[in-house]
């Protein structure tokens, strides 16, 4: 399966430039359904729609506005935006490594993978190895769209990672909540101790992922025996509009938002 | 100051039960932008569109389908998948312990903070076992309706809460079927040496979001009828592979 790149660029540390694109790490919702038309049984896309003209519109067509009053907007374009830092819209510039042990996972927001491009792929591997050997990350800040990222560059399973990181202006204090008393409770703290070595084991995402898929499958047996599957109607495949990288990042950056509130 | 607590109940495991008040521990500030019709500059919204007739499909007739073979579904009501989430309860149930170290930052979504509830019964206890012993809590709750597979953690002081992502949801490095390259043990030692001499404390609070006020300025320069000069992204020359070595070669000879 070819990923489709969000955005494409250069990842740097140093004198060393590696050209790169970056893909999703993560698929949002359940995968391993999808949505449907109840009556055709045929699968559904996500489009941006005009509620206007009532048509559907083509990437090319779409353009940012920042609101300023009702139905008033100061429209950005790409450019304009790309010009805003344009020393980093391009590129990943590796500003220092860190020791991932001494970052605190509360930092951590969303993955993404990076991949080389024709050319890179030597450059590429040496950064995933040399940062394996190390547990080190790089540390930069990259504009993708209309936010600049701190990231923490990686190396997972033989490929780079680039988590976003949240800025510490972000992260609420938390010592109006934590608990006011000191108190080390060392008997209570052995007897958890004790009960957490019976417990442990390593950590294994494959299995709780299962254990869903399990609970998921037992109900669709069921089904598949009250019922046979339904069909959707062919679709010639060539429609050919992925949306351009940026419009694809916008849109899962505008249904986070959209989740949120 | 962290927000209002959104969810109360008690961790769970062995013989050991803390109630908890759950809190949010991120607050994101973005500016906002909406997507617009370039033509009418109407607003636009995201519509679910059937692949076969083209045309939108209202809500009510959207439906959910596993796939069991190309192009074949079948029909799963929310209510059916409601039934594989656990009832609706107050329990963090946790299943095993895991060392922090293992879960891998992909798998970590939304960070909650964790307020001792009523009374202190074990927090202190729980938190410090945790982090003495370096260990994440693998766990299930339900929330609005909604289970969570989630990691118990703590920072110290305060126990805390991330969902996880479920596998099957983390696309596999597998998928991105990279080249396998062989790499000298000269290139690999100068590039070990050169991140070694490039490392420095991690300290976040060096970095701030410098591009939201400029991006501010420029919403302002635009309201005032500006014009903006468009800049050239910087794009870096890629190192080609059979200059690697002097790359980095270069590279720790500045830095050293």
């Amino acid at each position: 399966m070819a990923l489709q790149g969000i955005w494409s660029g250069t990842i740097s540390f140093s004198l060393v430039a590696i050209p790169v694109q970056l893909v999703r790490a993560v698929e949002t919702g359940r995968v391993s359904f999808r949505m449907l038309h109840s009556k055709d049984y045929s699968p559904l896309r996500r489009r941006m729609y005009c509620p206007e003209e009532e048509t559907m519109v083509p990437p090319e067509e779409i353009i940012r506005g920042h609101e300023i009053g009702p139905d008033k907007y100061i429209l950005i374009t790409e450019e304009e935006l790309e010009s805003v830092t344009p020393e980093r819209s391009r590129t990943i510039e590796i500003v220092e490594f860190i020791d991932m042990k001494e970052v605190d996972p509360i930092y951590f927001d969303h993955p993404y993978y990076l991949v080389p491009s024709k050319g890179g792929e030597k450059a590429y591997q040496l950064l995933v190895e040399v940062m394996r050997r190390t547990n080190k990350a790089g540390l930069a800040k990259f504009v993708l769209g209309e936010r600049e990222y701190l990231v923490a560059v990686k190396s997972t399973d033989g490929a780079l990672a680039l988590i976003t990181l949240h800025y510490s202006r972000e992260i609420l204090p938390d010592e109006d909540i934590s608990p006011k008393e000191g108190t080390i409770e060392a008997e209570e703290k052995s007897r958890i101790k004790k009960s957490i070595n019976r417990m442990m084991t390593d950590f294994d995402p494959e299995k709780y992922a299962d254990g869903r898929r399990k609970k998921i499958m037992d109900i669709l047996k069921k089904k598949l025996k009250e019922k046979a599957a339904v069909e959707a109607p062919e679709v010639e495949e060539a429609e050919g509009e992925g949306p351009p990288d940026l419009i694809a990042a916008l849109q899962e950056s505008m249904r986070k938002v959209k989740k949120k509130r | 100051m962290a927000g209002r607590a959104i969810w109360n109940g008690h961790i769970h495991f062995g013989d050991t039960n803390v109630p908890v008040k759950l809190h949010s521990a991120v607050k994101e500030e973005r500016i906002q932008f909406h997507l617009l019709h370039r033509r009418d500059h109407v607003k636009l919204r995201q519509q679910m569109v059937c692949a076969y007739e083209k045309l939108p499909v209202p809500t009510e007739e959207q439906a959910r389908g596993y796939e069991v073979e190309e192009g074949k579904y079948i029909i799963v009501d929310p209510e059916e998948l409601e039934q594989t989430a656990p009832e609706s309860s107050r329990l963090i149930e946790v299943h095993e312990f895991v060392r922090t170290e293992q879960i891998d930052p992909v798998f970590l979504d939304r960070v909650y903070y964790l307020e001792p509830d009523i009374h202190l019964k074990g927090y202190n206890a729980l938190a410090g076992a945790l982090k003495e012993m370096d260990v994440d809590g693998i766990c299930t709750w339900t929330m609005r309706k909604r289970s969570y597979l989630g990691a118990l953690q703590t920072s110290g002081k305060i126990l805390r809460l991330s969902s996880l992502r479920y596998a099957d949801e983390v696309i596999s490095v597998k998928s991105l079927e990279l080249q396998k390259i062989v790499l000298s043990e000269k290139e690999l030692k100068i590039g070990s040496d050169l991140i070694d001499q490039l490392t420095a404390p991690f300290q976040p609070q060096k970095f701030e979001d410098e591009h939201r006020k400029k991006l501010q300025d420029l919403i302002s320069r635009k309201a005032r009828g500006e014009k903006i000069a468009i800049l050239r992204p910087r794009r870096l020359k890629p190192t080609a592979p059979d200059k690697l070595l002097q790359a980095l070669e270069a590279s720790l000879k500045k830095v050293a």
